[in-house]
């Protein structure tokens, strides 16, 4: 069993490659593997509640862990409340501690 | 030390470097001993069924003389041990699943990435 | 302090483009924030951030001179994570890619930052902990 890291920095509204990488996390996490997913920049845009993204929804609801990160939150006015449930705030800081516990993290 | 290169854009670049910058950083580091699969997906696809060389740039009295050739660039890192694959269902949302491959470019359903993955110890998404 | 493990960053946008520039370097003072040596390998347009010309400049439209308006310079931000990695024990090395550095003519790089090529990247990555690549678009 490997440990993933996605750090998702594209969002679903103007990219249509994020629902592969969320659906490449899915099929991780599907086969038994870690996925976590770390949203960043506008990657946070579908963690407001009432955002449209089936595929992160389909995560959150399979029990992918799901981070956001605080300065990106912070810039768009999104507050803890704003977020859907199963979302942390997290920061940065997870990237670094998944690579510092040798996960395979990937940029998106 | 075993790394994934994920080829996921193409085009950009091509015509100002003379290549694809990932494809050129791939082959110099290979040159250093470097334990890489490429895997080609999204538009990166395209680079797997190039038939010719791209076409040179001409602006007012300026021509491009050099202009890049993804086919002979992929061919070397095969011929140089690089295992080059490229997402089926990617070419077949494109239009591409009847073009020919380059040989030595291994089709890959994205069904089957998880095990592309589980295969390297590091995956660098470009 | 020799338990201190290095991550290998790669990044290719260079200054005032893209969000990307920002959490990159987040992520570095994050990396030396938890004690962890860093090497970047910078690619593409991303060797203009160390470019030694930058300079701030006043905004009109914010109604402040140079000085007030205290313009961002990631050359400045280089420099920020250097004293911090030094203020720490930690090695904070920066390469660019020097044929990238060549075609842009961003040849005058702040102090510290160094001139490689694509074997440096694999050299880093080998010898590192762990890698992050950010591509760019």
């Amino acid at each position: 069993m490997s440990n993933y890291l996605f750090i998702q920095s594209q969002d679903p509204f103007t990219e249509v490659r994020t629902e592969h990488q969320f659906a490449l996390a899915g099929q991780l996490f599907d086969a038994g593997h870690n996925v976590q997913i770390l949203l960043v920049q506008n990657g946070v845009i579908p963690a407001r509640q009432g955002a449209r993204s089936q595929h992160l929804d389909q995560l959150i609801e399979w029990g992918v862990p799901v981070l956001a990160d605080d300065f990106s939150l912070q810039q768009r006015q999104i507050s803890d409340d704003d977020l859907k449930d199963n979302i942390a705030v997290d920061s940065v800081d997870s990237v670094i501690d998944a690579l510092l516990d040798g996960h395979k993290v990937i940029w998106n | 030390m075993k790394v994934l290169q994920v080829i996921d854009q193409a085009f950009r670049t091509t015509t100002e470097e003379q290549d694809d910058t990932i494809l050129w950083l791939t082959q110099s580091m290979r040159g250093a001993g470097g334990n890489l699969t490429v895997l080609l997906s999204g538009h990166g696809v395209y680079y797997a069924v190039q038939q010719t060389p791209q076409p040179a740039l001409t602006l007012a009295s300026w021509s491009q003389t050099e202009p890049a050739d993804i086919t002979r660039d992929l061919n070397n890192l095969i011929e140089s041990g690089v295992p080059v694959y490229a997402v089926t269902d990617d070419l077949e949302e494109r239009g591409l699943s009847t073009r020919q491959f380059l040989p030595g470019v291994q089709a890959i359903s994205r069904q089957s990435l998880v095990n592309l993955y589980e295969s390297v110890d590091q995956v660098w998404q470009w | 302090m020799n338990d201190r493990k290095t991550l290998t960053f790669a990044f290719m946008d260079p200054p005032f483009e893209s969000e990307r520039t920002v959490t990159f370097f987040r992520l570095l003072d994050a990396a030396l924030e938890k004690d962890t040596h860093v090497r970047v390998f910078a690619y593409e347009g991303a060797v203009a951030l160390a470019f030694a010309k930058q300079s701030p400049h006043g905004n009109a439209v914010h109604g402040r001179n140079t000085e007030e308006e205290a313009h961002p310079l990631t050359k400045d931000w280089i420099v920020a994570l250097q004293q911090k990695a030094r203020t720490k024990g930690l090695n904070f090395e920066w390469i660019n890619c020097g044929l990238c550095v060549d075609e842009r003519g961003v040849n005058d790089v702040i102090e510290d930052c160094g001139r490689g090529g694509p074997p440096d990247l694999w050299r880093y990555a080998s010898q590192s902990f762990n890698t992050l690549t950010i591509g760019t678009r």
